[in-house]
């Protein structure tokens, strides 16, 4: 759809994607006369769907000189490609290809970057580097990133600029891999118990933490869905380690004669290193239901999912809830009344727009002008993934027409660019029309002022993560202010679009999950950001980096996130902030906590974990426990410790 | 680090939704297009450094989000850029007219002596084409800057606007620089024939014409 020239040509090999200016300098079992003469290197969709990188000698492309000055030049069929740059083989191309070099994708083991990306190396074999290439521009790395949308790599441990092919890059097998991984845990419901309170006695804040983390498996679920592997003598080494090492940060010691001055600089509290869980699974989810299909436990099922998502296989389910399009409490009688009423609003509000006839349109700027933007952005929406690949693909036309009625829906508010990114992995999980267009309504509810007219929505969230920045990566904060960059306009594609194109879709669902959770803070999502920046603050400070290589430095992080270290950095962080005895009032704001002039201590809704809507009569009776743990007071409020302990 | 090159220069691509700012960057700073593009969001920018009579010129190119929402944030990059290119469809109507917009813009955020060039994008559509080329021209004498029709996809005149729209800025800062020399040789073709080669020896069809 993208390259309406080639529609009506016969689809057969497809480019993806041309990059020019690279040179064949090694081909084991090429002639060295093949060798060294520049070409174009493309990555090529077979007539079969498999891919393949290619490589094609310039010289091949030759262009009748009688001919450059007509409007559409006579060039032989070689020369046409490289000027049209996509389109379709014919026979002339099969005469030529004998110079052409080919790598099929599904055979690529490794592939390098050298000498300043100037030069690539592919390897179909271990040990054995077939093909090398050179980059007359030096820009092999974007190569790599086209590359990466169509195979799953991994760097290696030794060398950065070795890449191993993990797997081609198809979305399902991702998300079926990862459900697989899940394992059901079960374990004799005393030990678990057991260990859980002797380690608490001997490490307290760490078992808090563990036990933090799976409240609601304790609780509710008896012995279900505690992991049994992780390694819990691991995780309290990390944590000293880091504990330790926060404190040498923090500490700076003068030696003088004969005595030492040790001075304490005022810092935040070490960071928690806090695991992740589990996602929320299929049985735990079907028994949170009661007969009648509510769903009891609303704040434990969140906090389940804030800790580790939801199983891919029920998300299509759970997030219906999470976006508001099925309230916790509905019955299965009232989600089928839901359902209907639904699907009858949805389709009166799609009639409104279809019924427009051209005559209309052509006397509709106004609405011309916004199908058209519509239009654009649908073409050009996550095009890389099956999904939504190929020309004609009818799920365009979905993510279309849902656009358009939420056009409709919120007649003010309109298209703005960003919402066919939010609106993609929605249609991809949930596939039907009515369910994708209700969830991404609520999910828009969440982040409505992101596309305000006037951008107040984006600005005050730019100025609240400089904020929290400040407060919980003062360095960082400090070196951007003297480069001009503490407006933070680097994060606005993070936030406008909740980080939709730093991350893979398998990815964003988890990181969109569990922030539509609205736990453990408000604003939680710029609590990911501070935390992406912490990772990178090093080399942002020690590079002296100013505005511009900000930007690219933070830009080039696509894709390149690990979102567990994320979410469990920012959980880590967001401990650290409302333990810290300095909190701000500004930062309590921000994060919806109680300022600290009406803070009430004896206030359940003043901690974590907001109070039951509808809970079991203990949930009144929860408690608060401080705990103290290497200076760093951690209040925590809980079921879990008090059933524990009870 | 030691400086590379002679000039830094910050150029910034506007133009509606849409016509192809993205690409047409992509093309200059990489020699590449790619059929699954995506939507611009918020701000990205890439760098190629040009030969340009004998000085090495790094070019620092903008690109921005094209939805009018958008503007309050783009905006914010008009004011140190020193040449911009608007860019239009000549496939969309709507885009060509709207190039009044965004020159207004222009002036009310960008430096007054900013360098400024037309960019007419997707010329390789002719069939769906809705805004002539004539038509351009025209806008261009009105507002008195230069106009050039490009096809990122094909790679028709892309070199071409960049060279220009820099040498036009180099020549008013050398201007400027030594008020009493006469700005160096303009004309040009010769010198952006010569990189132009060094670059890609079988491109350089200039299909569609300069003004």
């Amino acid at each position: 759809m993208s390259c309406s020239s080639t529609e009506d040509l016969p689809e057969q090999y497809k480019e993806l994607f041309t990059q020019d200016g690279v040179l064949l300098k090694a081909c084991i079992g090429r002639p060295i006369s093949d060798l060294n003469s520049i070409g174009m290197l493309c990555i090529v969709q077979n007539p079969d769907s498999t891919k393949c990188i290619e490589w094609r000698p310039n010289d091949l492309i030759t262009i009748d000189s009688d001919t450059q000055d007509q409007e559409w030049a006579v060039v032989n069929t070689i020369g046409r490609r490289q000027r049209t740059l996509s389109g379709n083989m014919t026979s002339d191309y099969a005469a030529a290809r004998a110079r052409i070099v080919k790598i099929p994708l599904d055979e690529l083991k490794t592939f390098k970057v050298a000498r300043n990306s100037q030069q690539m190396q592919f390897s179909t074999k271990p040990g054995i580097w077939q093909n090398t290439f050179y980059f007359q521009h030096g820009n092999a790395e974007v190569f790599v990133s086209q590359l990466k949308n169509h195979l799953k790599t991994a760097k290696t441990r030794h060398d950065r600029n070795t890449y191993v092919v993990v797997e081609p890059n198809t979305e399902s097998q991702v998300l079926n891999r990862s459900f697989a991984e899940l394992d059901i845990f079960t374990e004799n419901t005393t030990d678990v118990v057991w260990g859980l309170v002797s380690n608490f006695k001997q490490r307290p804040y760490e078992t808090t933490m563990e036990a933090f983390s799976k409240l609601t498996d304790i609780v509710y679920y008896g012995n279900e869905g505690l992991n049994g592997q992780r390694d819990v003598s691991d995780e309290v080494a990390d944590l000293l380690t880091k504990s330790m090492s926060a404190l040498e940060d923090s500490t700076s010691v003068t030696k003088t004669e004969g005595y030492e001055v040790i001075s304490v600089k005022p810092t935040l509290p070490p960071r928690p290193c806090i695991p992740r869980g589990t996602p929320l699974s299929t049985e735990k989810w079907e028994g949170l239901q009661d007969t009648d299909g509510r769903i009891l436990e609303v704040e434990g099922v969140k906090q389940l999912i804030f800790r580790g998502g939801v199983a891919h296989s029920i998300r299509h389910s759970v997030w219906k809830y999470l976006l508001d399009y099925y309230p916790w409490n509905a019955t299965h009688a009232d989600i089928r009344k839901i359902q209907k009423k639904k699907t009858e609003e949805y389709f009166s509000m799609k009639l409104q727009w279809r019924s427009i006839t051209e005559k209309q349109e052509s006397r509709f700027s106004e609405y011309r002008e916004r199908k058209s933007l519509v239009e654009k952005d649908v073409n050009r929406t996550d095009r890389t993934h099956p999904f939504f690949a190929g020309d004609n693909n009818p799920n365009l036309m979905v993510l279309q027409d849902i656009l358009m009625t939420y056009a409709m829906y919120n007649f003010d508010l309109g298209y703005v660019q960003g919402m066919s990114d939010i609106l993609a992995p929605l249609l991809l999980l949930l596939g039907n029309e009515v369910d994708s267009f209700w969830c991404f309504a609520g999910f828009m509810e969440k982040i409505l002022s992101n596309f305000d007219i006037d951008q107040a929505g984006m600005k005050q969230q730019l100025l609240n993560l400089q904020q929290l920045l400040t407060f919980a990566v003062p360095d960082l904060a400090k070196h951007l202010a003297t480069k001009d960059s503490e407006n933070m306009y680097f994060c606005f594609r993070w936030l406008l679009v909740w980080f939709k194109r730093e991350f893979s879709f398998s990815d964003i669902m988890r990181l969109w999950e569990v922030l539509w959770t609205g736990l453990p803070c408000a604003n939680f999502h710029l609590l990911i950001c501070v935390a992406i920046l912490d990772a990178e603050k090093d080399v942002l400070i020690s590079g002296d980096y100013g505005f511009t290589e900000i930007l690219k430095h933070v830009n080039d992080l696509s894709m390149c996130l690990d979102i567990d270290k994320i979410l469990s950095t920012a959980e880590g962080i967001y401990h650290q902030l409302i333990s810290a005895p300095h909190l701000s009032d500004q930062i309590r704001i921000i994060l919806g906590i109680p300022t600290a002039s009406n803070k009430n201590p004896e206030d359940p809704s003043d901690t974590d974990i907001p109070e039951q809507e509808n809970g079991k009569p203990e949930s009144r009776e929860m408690e608060e426990v401080t705990l103290e743990y290497n200076g760093l007071q951690i209040s925590v409020v809980t079921k879990t410790v008090w059933a524990l302990l009870a | 680090m030691a400086k590379t090159y002679d000039y830094l220069f910050k150029l910034l691509l506007i133009g509606d939704s849409g016509v192809g700012k993205t690409s047409i960057l992509f093309r200059f700073s990489e020699d590449a297009f790619n059929i699954s593009f995506i939507s611009t969001i918020g701000i990205d920018f890439k760098i190629r450094t040009i030969d340009l009579d004998g000085k090495k010129v790094k070019l620092q190119i903008w690109d921005t989000a094209g939805q009018e929402r958008f503007r309050t944030i783009t905006t914010a990059y008009y004011r140190g850029s020193m040449g911009i290119m608007l860019v239009y469809d000549v496939t969309n109507e709507k885009s060509f007219e709207n190039i009044k917009n965004w020159i207004r813009n222009i002036e009310e955020n960008a430096s007054a002596d900013v360098e400024k060039m037309i960019l007419g994008n997707k010329c390789d559509l002719d069939s769906k084409r809705q805004v002539s080329k004539e038509r351009g021209e025209q806008l261009a004498v009105e507002y008195q800057i230069k106009f050039i029709e490009t096809s990122a996809k094909d790679s028709v005149n892309v070199e071409n606007a960049f060279y220009t729209l820099a040498r036009d800025i180099k020549a008013k800062m050398e201007k400027k620089q030594e008020a009493s020399n006469p700005p160096g040789a303009r004309g040009g073709t010769h010198q952006l024939k010569a990189t132009d080669q060094q670059r890609k020896p079988t491109s350089w069809l200039s299909r569609c014409s300069i003004l």
